[in-house]
Parts: C-alpha cells; sequence; structure tokens
C-alpha cells in the first residue's frame, strides 16, 4: 500500500516524462499495427491512462487556483479590501500571541533555564524577593543543592558628570553562568574581578554602548568615572543580552566591588534589608522541590546565626527561569487576563471573516449562470464547493502573509513606544507562522466554505434560464446572510463597548479626586542609605536640606516622607479587622498632610515628640472598615491587638495605588531609622519644575549624595501610560471593527438594493412613496442588525467583569459606557444602511425597469 | 473497457498479467498475443490495454523498462513483478472458481 503511495508519488514528480513516454508508446503501437483504426481514440485513451495514477483532483485544484486567481486580478477592488480585512484581524491576533509569548511566556533566552530558579525569601505570612548579601553569601557557601549561585542588586548611579544610569551590581560568574560572552572586550571572570581587592572594572549594554559611547570599539580598556570614582571598562554585551525581568541595566558592576563606589555603605555586611536578588544554578538531578527541601538546612543554620532577622519558618522558594520567574498563580493570571483579551482579537477576525464571507456570497450569485452550466454539464455539486473553496485560497494565503507583516510592524511599535528592552526579539519565529496561517484558514472556513456550501445548495440549473435572478434573490434572504450580520454587529458591539470601558477608565484616573495633589510638587531623593549615611546623621542632612530649601521664594511647603506618592516602594499589610482592605502604611513628616492636600477629618496630625512607634493617622475607609465609624480618636491599633493610638482621622488618598479598589491607607510618624531612606516633597508656588536645581543644589551638602529629582506629575503620566495605551489600542481596534461591521451592512443592503432594481422601478411606476420602498430595502438588515447588537451589549456585560480584575481596571456597570458603545454603533449602522438605500431616491423609475 | 467481444470486465488486467508470464513484452507484442492465444475470438480496442497497463503500474504488478526490439524500435517493454505473480495465480484460481460455478449451473438441468 504504501509503495503504492511512493509509486503515485514518484509519478507525480516526473509526470511530465511518464506523459511523453505514453504518448511515444502509444505511437509506436500504432504505427506496428495494419489497421490503426482498431487502436480507438488516442486522446481519450491517454485521458483515462492518466486517470490511473489519481492525481486528477491536483489537476482541477490548480486550475480552480488559476481561475480564482484570474478572478481576484480581475476585481482588484474586491480583493485588496478582502485581503486588508483579513490582515487586520488576523495580525491583530499574532500580534497579540506574539507580544504575550516573547515578553511572558517564552523563557528567557539563557543557558538552560531549566535549571536556573530565582530564590524568594518565604513565611507562611510574607514573601520577599531577595535577601540580605551576607545572607547569600552564607546560602551560596553552604548548600547541597546548587552549583553557582548568581546575585543581582540594581541601584540608579551616574556616569561621568551627570548621566543617570540605570546599573547592576552582579556577582562575578553572572555572564558565563548566563551562558554569554561579550560582543567586545571580556566578561567579569570570578577568578579576576570576584576578588574584594581586584580593580575596579564595569561592562556596559549594547544600547548603551551605542547611545552613550559613540559605538566605539577604543572604549574598551579605558578608564570611566562611575558615582565619582574610577573603573575600567573592560567589556560590551551583544545585544540580544537578555535581562532576568523586563528591565535591562545600562552598566554591570561586580557585586563584591560596591564599597569603591559606596565606600560608607553597609550594603554588604547589614543584616537588615532584602537587598539582593539571589539565583541558584541547581546540580544535575536535583529538582526545584529537592532543592527547597535541601536549602531549608542552609536557613536553619541563618536563623540560629541571626535570630533576630531570620525566623525558624522561613524557606527559600525556587521560581524557575523555564516559567519566566513566575509563581504559579502570577502565570495563570497573565494567561487568563490574556485569554480573555485573545478572545476579544479573536472576535475581530470572526468579524472579519463573517464579512469577506458576505462579499464572496454576492459575488458567487453573480455567477449562478456559470455554475449552472457547469452544472448541467455535469459537475457534481462538491465539485461546485471545491470550485468556490479554492478561488478563495489566494485570500486566505495573502491574509495570512499580510497579517504576519502587520504583527511585525505592530509589535515593533508597542515595543518602541512601550520602551521595551532590545533583546526581546518580536520577529515572527516558525510558530507565529503556524498561528498566522491556522488562522487564515480558519477564516477561509468561515469566508469561503459556508458561502460555497450555501451557493452550492441552489437550484443553480435554473439560474441558465433566468440569468441567476432566482438564485440571487434566494441566496439575499438566506439565513446565513442574516446570520453573518448579526455575527459582524454583535462583535463590533462587544468591542466597542469594551473600549468605551477602556476609555471610561482612564477618564475616571484622569479627572477622579485621587484624594491628594501632585501637579505642583517635586520630589528629591537622595539614597542616603546607599552611600552609608544613617540615623542621626541622616536626620541631620534632611532638615539642614529642608531649610535650604525652604529659603527659596519658589517653595511654599516640604515634607519628608519614607514612600513618595505615585511610586515609592511600599509594604502591605491584611489586618484580620479589617479582612477586605489591602492596608499601605507610610512614614511621613506632619506637614506632609497639608502639602498633599490631604484633609484631616478629625484628630491632629503629628507632633514633635509622638512616639513613632505608638501613634498612628489612619485613612477614612480604614477607620470605617475596621471600626465601623469615624468616631476612633484614642482607640487602640489594630483594633484587636492594638499596638499603638489613632491621633487622627485623614482623608482617602491614593496616594500609591492610582486607581485601585480595596487600598487603604496607615500613616506613622517618621522614626530615626526612616530618614536614611527618606525623599523629600517640596510644593511650588508656580512652577514644580523651578524647583528642581533648588533640591539639587540644596541636596548637594554632602558630597557623597547623588541626588534624583523629578515632578511627581511625570510620576504620574508614567502610572497612567499602560492604561493610556490599553485605551488607545481598544478604541483604535473598536472603531476598525465598527467599520468592517458598517462596510458589512453597507455591502448588504447595496447588494440588495441593486438586486431589486427592476421591483423598485415598478414600485416607483406604480406611485409607491419613497419611503415605503426605503423600508423595503433596509427591512432585510434591520432585524440582523438588532439582533446582534442586544447579543453584543449583553455579552459586554461578563467580559467587563472579567476584565475588571486586570490591570485595566475596568468598571462594568458603566452605563455611560453601555449607551456610548450602543449610540456609535447604533448612528454608524444607519448611516452604512442608508447611504445605498439613497440610490433609491435617485433611481429613475423607468431607467431602473430598462436595467435588465 | 468497452470489448467487442464482451471482455468481462476486470478481466484484461488478469489477461495482460497472463500473457506476460512467460517473458517480459512490449505494449504491442502483449496486445498481439492476447489476440493469438484467444484464437483470435477476443479482438480488444487495441488502444485500451494502456489504461489497463497503468493501472498495473501503479499497483506494483508489472515493471516497464525501455528497450529497442527485434525491429529495432524503441519500445517499452513490461515484466511481471513477485507481487504480480502472486496476484495472477490469485486471480486465475478465482476466475477458475468462479467459471466452474457459472458452469455447472448452466450445466444443470
Amino acid at each position: 500500500m504504501s509503495f503504492t503511495f511512493w509509486r503515485r508519488i514518484w509519478h507525480l514528480v516526473n509526470r511530465r516524462r511518464h506523459e511523453r513516454d505514453l504518448v511515444t508508446e502509444m505511437h509506436e503501437h500504432r504505427e506496428m499495427m495494419s489497421d490503426p483504426k482498431g487502436f480507438g481514440d488516442p486522446h481519450r485513451l491517454l485521458e483515462r491512462s492518466r486517470d490511473a495514477w489519481g492525481w486528477n483532483w491536483l489537476d482541477d485544484a490548480s486550475q480552480d487556483l488559476k481561475l480564482g486567481l484570474r478572478g481576484l486580478v480581475r476585481a482588484p477592488g474586491f480583493t485588496v479590501t478582502a485581503v486588508l480585512i483579513l490582515a487586520f484581524g488576523i495580525g491583530l491576533n499574532l500580534t497579540l500571541y506574539q507580544m504575550v509569548n516573547v515578553a511572558l511566556l517564552r523563557p528567557p533566552a539563557i543557558a538552560s533555564p531549566d535549571t536556573l530558579a530565582r530564590f524568594d525569601r518565604q513565611s507562611p505570612s510574607w514573601t520577599s524577593t531577595g535577601l540580605p548579601y551576607v545572607a547569600s553569601q552564607i546560602v551560596a557557601r553552604d548548600n547541597t543543592a546548587l552549583s553557582a549561585v548568581l546575585l543581582e542588586a540594581g541601584t540608579p548611579m551616574v556616569w561621568g558628570e551627570s548621566t543617570g544610569t540605570a546599573a547592576s551590581f552582579v556577582s562575578a560568574n553572572w555572564f558565563t553562568e548566563l551562558g554569554y560572552g561579550p560582543l567586545i572586550g571580556r566578561v567579569f571572570v570570578p577568578q579576576i574581578d570576584g576578588a574584594s581587592d581586584a580593580p575596579a572594572t564595569v561592562v556596559v549594554s549594547h544600547k548603551f554602548w551605542r547611545s552613550q559611547l559613540g559605538a566605539s570599539p577604543a572604549v574598551i580598556g579605558t578608564s570611566v568615572v562611575i558615582n565619582k570614582h574610577a573603573a575600567t571598562l573592560i567589556g560590551v554585551m551583544p545585544a540580544n543580552f537578555p535581562g532576568l525581568d523586563l528591565d535591562q541595566p545600562a552598566i554591570w558592576l561586580p557585586i563584591n566591588q560596591r564599597e569603591h563606589y559606596y565606600p560608607d555603605s553597609a550594603f554588604l555586611r547589614s543584616w537588615e534589608t532584602n537587598n539582593t536578588a539571589i539565583y541558584g544554578r541547581l546540580k544535575p538531578g536535583v529538582s526545584p522541590q529537592a532543592a527547597r527541601e535541601m536549602l531549608k538546612a542552609t536557613m536553619a543554620s541563618l536563623h540560629a546565626e541571626q535570630p533576630d532577622h531570620f525566623a525558624a519558618d522561613e524557606w527559600l522558594e525556587p521560581l524557575m527561569g523555564s516559567v519566566n520567574f513566575m509563581r504559579p498563580g502570577e502565570r495563570i493570571q497573565i494567561l487568563g487576563v490574556m485569554s480573555m483579551i485573545g478572545a476579544l482579537s479573536s472576535l475581530v477576525l470572526v468579524v472579519a471573516a463573517a464579512n469577506i464571507g458576505n462579499l464572496v456570497l454576492s459575488r458567487a450569485t453573480g455567477r449562478a449562470r456559470e455554475l449552472g452550466v457547469r452544472i448541467a454539464l455535469g459537475a457534481r455539486r462538491s465539485r461546485i464547493v471545491r470550485q468556490l473553496l479554492v478561488e478563495t485560497l489566494p485570500l486566505g494565503m495573502a491574509g495570512a502573509i499580510g497579517g504576519l507583516a502587520f504583527s511585525t510592524w505592530a509589535s515593533s511599535l508597542v515595543a518602541a513606544l512601550g520602551d521595551l528592552p532590545p533583546y526581546l526579539d518580536f520577529s515572527p519565529d516558525w510558530r507565529t507562522m503556524v498561528v498566522g496561517l491556522t488562522l487564515g484558514v480558519a477564516a477561509l472556513a468561515v469566508a469561503g466554505a459556508l458561502p460555497a456550501w450555501k451557493v452550492a445548495q441552489q437550484e443553480l440549473t435554473a439560474a441558465i434560464k433566468d440569468g441567476g435572478q432566482q438564485v440571487s434573490m434566494r441566496l439575499d434572504r438566506a439565513r446565513m446572510r442574516r446570520l453573518m450580520v448579526a455575527t459582524q454587529v454583535a462583535g463590533s458591539c462587544l468591542l466597542l463597548v469594551i473600549a468605551a470601558m477602556t476609555t471610561r477608565g482612564l477618564q475616571r484616573l484622569l479627572t477622579s479626586d485621587l484624594g491628594f495633589e501632585y501637579a505642583q510638587s517635586a520630589l528629591l531623593e537622595s539614597g542616603l542609605g546607599q552611600h552609608g549615611v544613617s540615623g542621626e546623621a541622616a536626620r541631620a542632612y534632611w532638615s539642614a536640606v529642608s531649610e535650604r530649601v525652604r529659603a527659596n521664594p519658589e517653595t511654599l511647603e516640604t515634607a519628608l516622607v519614607l514612600a513618595p506618592p505615585l511610586g515609592g516602594r511600599i509594604r502591605e499589610t491584611g489586618y484580620n479587622d479589617a479582612p477586605r482592605l489591602l492596608v499601605i502604611s507610610n512614614s511621613v513628616e506632619p506637614a506632609y498632610f497639608s502639602l498633599m492636600e490631604i484633609p484631616l477629618l478629625s484628630g491632629r496630625t503629628f507632633e514633635r515628640g509622638d512616639d513613632p512607634t505608638a501613634t498612628v493617622v489612619i485613612s477614612r475607609r480604614l477607620a470605617e472598615q475596621m471600626y465601623g465609624s469615624l468616631d476612633v480618636l484614642g482607640k487602640g491599633f489594630p483594633k484587636s491587638e492594638p499596638t499603638s493610638f489613632i491621633i487622627g482621622v485623614a482623608g482617602d488618598a491614593a496616594s500609591i495605588k492610582v486607581g485601585a479598589a480595596g487600598v487603604a491607607e496607615l500613616y506613622h510618624p517618621l522614626a530615626l531609622e526612616d530618614y536614611e531612606q527618606a525623599a523629600l516633597i517640596a510644593r511650588a508656588r508656580t512652577d514644580p519644575t523651578r524647583l528642581l536645581p533648588v533640591l539639587r543644589e540644596a541636596a548637594s551638602i554632602d558630597p557623597r549624595v547623588f541626588p534624583a529629582t523629578r515632578l511627581l506629575r511625570d510620576d504620574f503620566e508614567r502610572r497612567i501610560f499602560g492604561t493610556r495605551m490599553a485605551s488607545g489600542i481598544a478604541v483604535a481596534v473598536g472603531l476598525l471593527t465598527l467599520m468592517l461591521a458598517c462596510i458589512g451592512i453597507f455591502g448588504v443592503v447595496s447588494y440588495g438594493v441593486t438586486l431589486r432594481t427592476k421591483d423598485i422601478g415598478i414600485h416607483l411606476a406604480m406611485g409607491a412613496r419613497r419611503s415605503a420602498v426605503l423600508r423595503l430595502v433596509m427591512r432585510q438588515v434591520l432585524s440582523p442588525v438588532a439582533v446582534g447588537m442586544l447579543i453584543g451589549i449583553a455579552a459586554a456585560a461578563p467580559i467587563g467583569t472579567a476584565l475588571s480584575r486586570s490591570p485595566l481596571q475596568l468598571q462594568s456597570a458603566d452605563p455611560v459606557a453601555y449607551v456610548g458603545g450602543f449610540l456609535v454603533f447604533g448612528v454608524a449602522a444607519a448611516v452604512a444602511a442608508m447611504l445605498p438605500s439613497m440610490r433609491v431616491f435617485r433611481s429613475d423609475p423607468i431607467r431602473a425597469l430598462r436595467h435588465e | 473497457m468497452p470489448t467487442r467481444a464482451g471482455l468481462p470486465p476486470g478481466t484484461l488486467v488478469m489477461l495482460i498479467l497472463r500473457v506476460l508470464r512467460p517473458g517480459p513484452l512490449h505494449g504491442y507484442a502483449i496486445a498481439q498475443r492476447i489476440r493469438q492465444l484467444s484464437s483470435e475470438q477476443l479482438s480488444v480496442e487495441e488502444g485500451s490495454l494502456y489504461p489497463a497497463l497503468q493501472k498495473v503500474l501503479v499497483a506494483g504488478l508489472v515493471k516497464a523498462d525501455w528497450t529497442t526490439s527485434e525491429t529495432g524500435r524503441r519500445v517499452r517493454s513490461y515484466k511481471l513483478t513477485a507481487k504480480g505473480l502472486k496476484q495472477l495465480d490469485a486471480e486465475q484460481d478465482n476466475y477458475q472458481r468462479m467459471a466452474d460455478a457459472i458452469a455447472s449451473i448452466l450445466e444443470s438441468t
């Protein structure tokens, strides 16, 4: 059997030669015969010989394909429209697939991501993504599970005179363990750069090398200045060197040389802060679960050595590189949101396919007579279906290719807009191509197969007599056609409502009362802790800086804060007394409330002498949820096991998590140990940009410090960038789908009007009112449009609810979004249906009657 | 399969295999052999040999090679394969049984 198959393939490949042989053979045979007439008709016999090999269907198909291509070339308008629509539908889906795959799901391009784990410090009640550097050294030394330990601690630094640069302190084995060598120069070598007395070295990223160093190979070996300390530039990494999260630093420095740049820093010795991310290469045969168990011995020795800093019930949780260092929960959450968005974007493809299906149906009816002739000549219906289907094949192919091009363009656009790191490669791989082709085939199934099947069902032979009038009328009234219109309308309506929801979400963010005032303020961060300034020295530094800033006439007020609004790192706590609230605690100077215009609803703000560990101000929402009233002054906090007293109630201020629900604030006075990490907010009388040089100048009273200043309103913009982008994309997609649906409605009505030209002529000649005629032609789209709109709007509610838990923060019960989507669609659909109908008004009954 | 002497359908393939049993033959010779062996009773439209030959080629029952005939013409000669031989035996047995059965019905009174 299989031999027969290969013989047939062999025949197909050598077809020309075989046919020539056969013709020669038959010719010779006839030559030899005394009476060649007894041979029979050579043409017929040749045809039958060909049949034996079973490749005729291929001939038919290629003929159909040629016919189809010719037809498409002859109707360029239809072809271009259809290909564009398909390319958009497929491209949108491909883009989404590509973005999710590359940025979120595909493991980083490092050596064996399946044996590299990030270890999070975890206890039954909390999690931290790092541990103290000293502890990481003990883990690296005393463990049985890991063949290598990699460390990373990112920080902003100053390159040269004043270029702010994202730097990353890494262990000297970083590059070799991740499997990357340098583009030029060399990478860190543990034996050379890992020693504490090694000369200071730095490796730079490809992007930094190109943008800041002029892409010159001569920079290798030169001396550079970082944070006012000299270092030797030893290497440049290739552009594809990945970061392990979505941020890629511009420069890398050996972590053991950190004190070279921060001489007074306790970073390398402190047990207080979880300052270093730790990655481990599992030994061969060690599973992540085994590694977690094996590392418990190391954690036990840490607990024995530092009982104040390491609890007995802590462990190190491995998160594998093969799943992008994500926890299963995070991954599922991302997949959930993405599949919801994926469902919406495939809806666009469905709308596009239904649209083209309608176009194909309209075109096929025009050919009813031709198809009828074929049936009359003995072609089977399956043959007709096949012909119509094969004819649409080039459309699907072109659509898939166009979709691929679209997605390549769109992903690089998103990467550029979102400033995604350059190692993320969005160019299509074979998987993307397979997905694209699959989508093309799926779209064809709707756009080609359904209409073909419907057309072939008709009494096509009858079309020979009346030129296809009957068949066309029947197809025009076909349920499939109405179904396709309804599908387009439903999909488009749903997407419009979702787009309206995201826009409203953005609008809410922009106009809502955040509960505080940020536009007039600027921020100064000095990173005292990094430079080893702490305790009393830090407090003295800040009081001197505050005084100098306040001395400037532009300054209205200043306040120190531990976690600056709109971007600070914060501690979130849940309390049993208010289980549905996430409480964000912050430490602030008393002036913080008046500066930020956060109202004090009762009680007082902090005063000098308040005990930082026993005095709190809580926000209104926290008071209501934990105590059920605002009358809480003097009560203990938290309610059931109090550790402090409430001295004031402040208004709700979403200063850290903008737009998030279920969040409340808790304020402490600044404690002595907070000063080294605190930041200064200054409020301007007129223009906060004028405060930036003032802040920098004031901060320079300590020469060790590298101050960073920025405007709070820029932070706000950064915060809402994602929402802005999501809403922009949703609106663009919504409008494009609306356009598709309108083209669909326009096409159906327009086709109906053309088909009924004669009818309409008779109606008008008999004196029918034009409005009645108009109703006649509009009637056929009215019910599918109405049904589609209802379905679309009904479907928006559950989808909106599902997406409201995503970062998009939609509000599903937003009547404005519904009414807006409904109105926009209604008006657009009415225009799309009216435009072709208007021809009725312009038509001259007599000319209409002569139409045939 | 149009035949003047009513060749039952499917038998042409069997006849081709049968005449190839003694040795390879080219198309014209196959036609001649069939005519000779049937004492000129069976006269097939000679060209219909070729579709049948293609069928046995596909099935791998015969192999074809270009050779030069005794008369110096380039001809394609067909040779029975082992599979073809087995097929011929099977078909002959079948046909014999069928013919016997039909004969016994016809001879009954």
